[in-house]
């Protein structure tokens, strides 16, 4: 079903259509958490939370273009709550390759899929390396693949902000994964 | 066959003349670097940088690992957290009580929704009937009852008295004459006993009982 025949069926309280939305989006919300813990554990009871707090919301669930941006801002929101909570800043540590194994992948030979988690732990651990707010908006803008004006809304910042802060970020990154070898 | 009008390469003949004159262009090529790996630079700027990244080995690394986390970026967005996790969601939401409706159907049911509408009917009519805007009404209306339709007005305010004291007249009889059904009924419906008299403390007591003196008689 498509999401903008799922939402209304969602917003009456249909189970069905709910257990067909978390399933849709879990792994997105899962993955943000995930980036901004760096603790599996955390992400996940996160992530419940996150759709905990959409349930007791669904009168506000927006429509299909607003649904991703509007729960990526609650999971934001609950990851900073979460960290400040912990007093502790965003880590981003080693990530062991096995863990990132879970990343949704079409690989079907082991070699390659093993090689693929391992080149992604490393774009994980070159994006903790990154300043909080060219970090973000990598994390918004080029992996979850909101639009300028979603991060700048999210983050509450300028448009123009996160456009200069997009390729600045880009660049940094992209030095960093040049020198783990990454680009040779 | 080589051309006669051209040299080989010399990478340092060109740094040394570019050291001279703009300086390296690499600056340049950053600027443009996220552009060209997003395709969004024009024939003729990508045709330049492609020229520069020919030459230029730091700058050909650096597009080439723009271009890998372009491709690995989107693939860290959706991760999988697990067989439980969507039945560990679904338990956790079904504790809760159902969703709230939308829009108005939610503001019907509020719990205290007949009190609010009572609370904002009664400060209607008290702002209706009782603020300056109701003496102002009033003071309209006055040169209306003057006019011939008021006068009017008051002859049907004279007919409904009319009527009043004729519907009266079936149930009470004037005075002088035998006392009409519904006053007998009335006057027999006062005549019950009412809680407190003396009658009605009596019932329930055994017949034998002797009436309890009554607080003049204890005296």
């Amino acid at each position: 079903m498509e999401l903008e025949q799922l939402i209304p069926w969602v917003r009456r309280g249909d189970e069905l259509a709910w257990e067909a939305f978390v399933r849709r989006f879990q792994g997105r919300v899962f993955a943000l958490a995930h980036h901004y813990t760096d603790d599996p554990e955390d992400a996940r009871d996160l992530a419940q939370e996150v759709f905990v707090k959409v349930y007791r919301n669904l009168h506000a669930l927006p429509d299909a273009d607003g649904c991703l941006p509007w729960l990526l801002r609650i999971t934001r929101n609950a990851c900073l709550d979460h960290l400040r909570r912990m007093k502790a800043r965003p880590t981003f540590g080693e990530v062991p390759v096995e863990e990132l194994a879970g990343l949704r992948t079409t690989e079907l030979d082991p070699e390659a899929a093993h090689l693929d988690a391992a080149r992604k732990a490393e774009v994980h651990r070159a994006l903790g390396e990154l300043t909080d707010l060219n970090r973000e908006i990598l994390l918004l803008k080029e992996i979850q693949g909101l639009s300028v004006e979603e991060v700048a809304a999210i983050l509450e910042v300028p448009v123009g902000t996160v456009k200069s802060r997009s390729h600045r970020a880009r660049l940094e990154l992209a030095e960093k994964l040049a020198a783990a070898g990454l680009g040779a | 066959m080589t051309d006669p009008t051209r040299f080989p390469d010399d990478p340092e003949l060109t740094r040394s003349i570019l050291g001279r004159t703009s300086g390296a262009p690499c600056a340049r090529l950053r600027t443009l670097a996220c552009d060209l790996v997003d395709g969004a630079l024009t024939p003729d700027e990508a045709a330049l940088a492609q020229a520069h990244l020919d030459h230029c080995t730091a700058c050909a690394i650096l597009v080439s690992a723009l271009r890998a986390s372009a491709d690995l970026l989107p693939a860290l967005a959706d991760l999988d957290p697990g067989p439980g996790f969507t039945a560990r969601v679904l338990w956790a939401t079904s504790l809760l009580p159902e969703p709230a409706p939308s829009g108005w159907a939610r503001l019907l049911q509020r719990p205290r929704i007949a009190l609010e509408l009572a609370y904002l009917a009664a400060a209607a009519g008290i702002l209706a009937f009782h603020s300056p805007a109701a003496r102002l009404l009033d003071a309209w209306r006055a040169p209306v009852l003057s006019s011939p339709l008021g006068a009017s007005a008051g002859n049907l305010v004279q007919a409904e008295r009319r009527t009043v004291r004729a519907v009266a007249g079936i149930f009470v009889a004037p005075e002088g004459q035998p006392p009409r059904p519904a006053q007998r009924l009335l006057a027999s419906v006062r005549a019950w006993p009412r809680p407190g008299d003396a009658g009605d403390e009596r019932r329930g007591e055994p017949e034998d009982t002797p009436p309890r003196p009554s607080p003049q008689t204890r005296d």
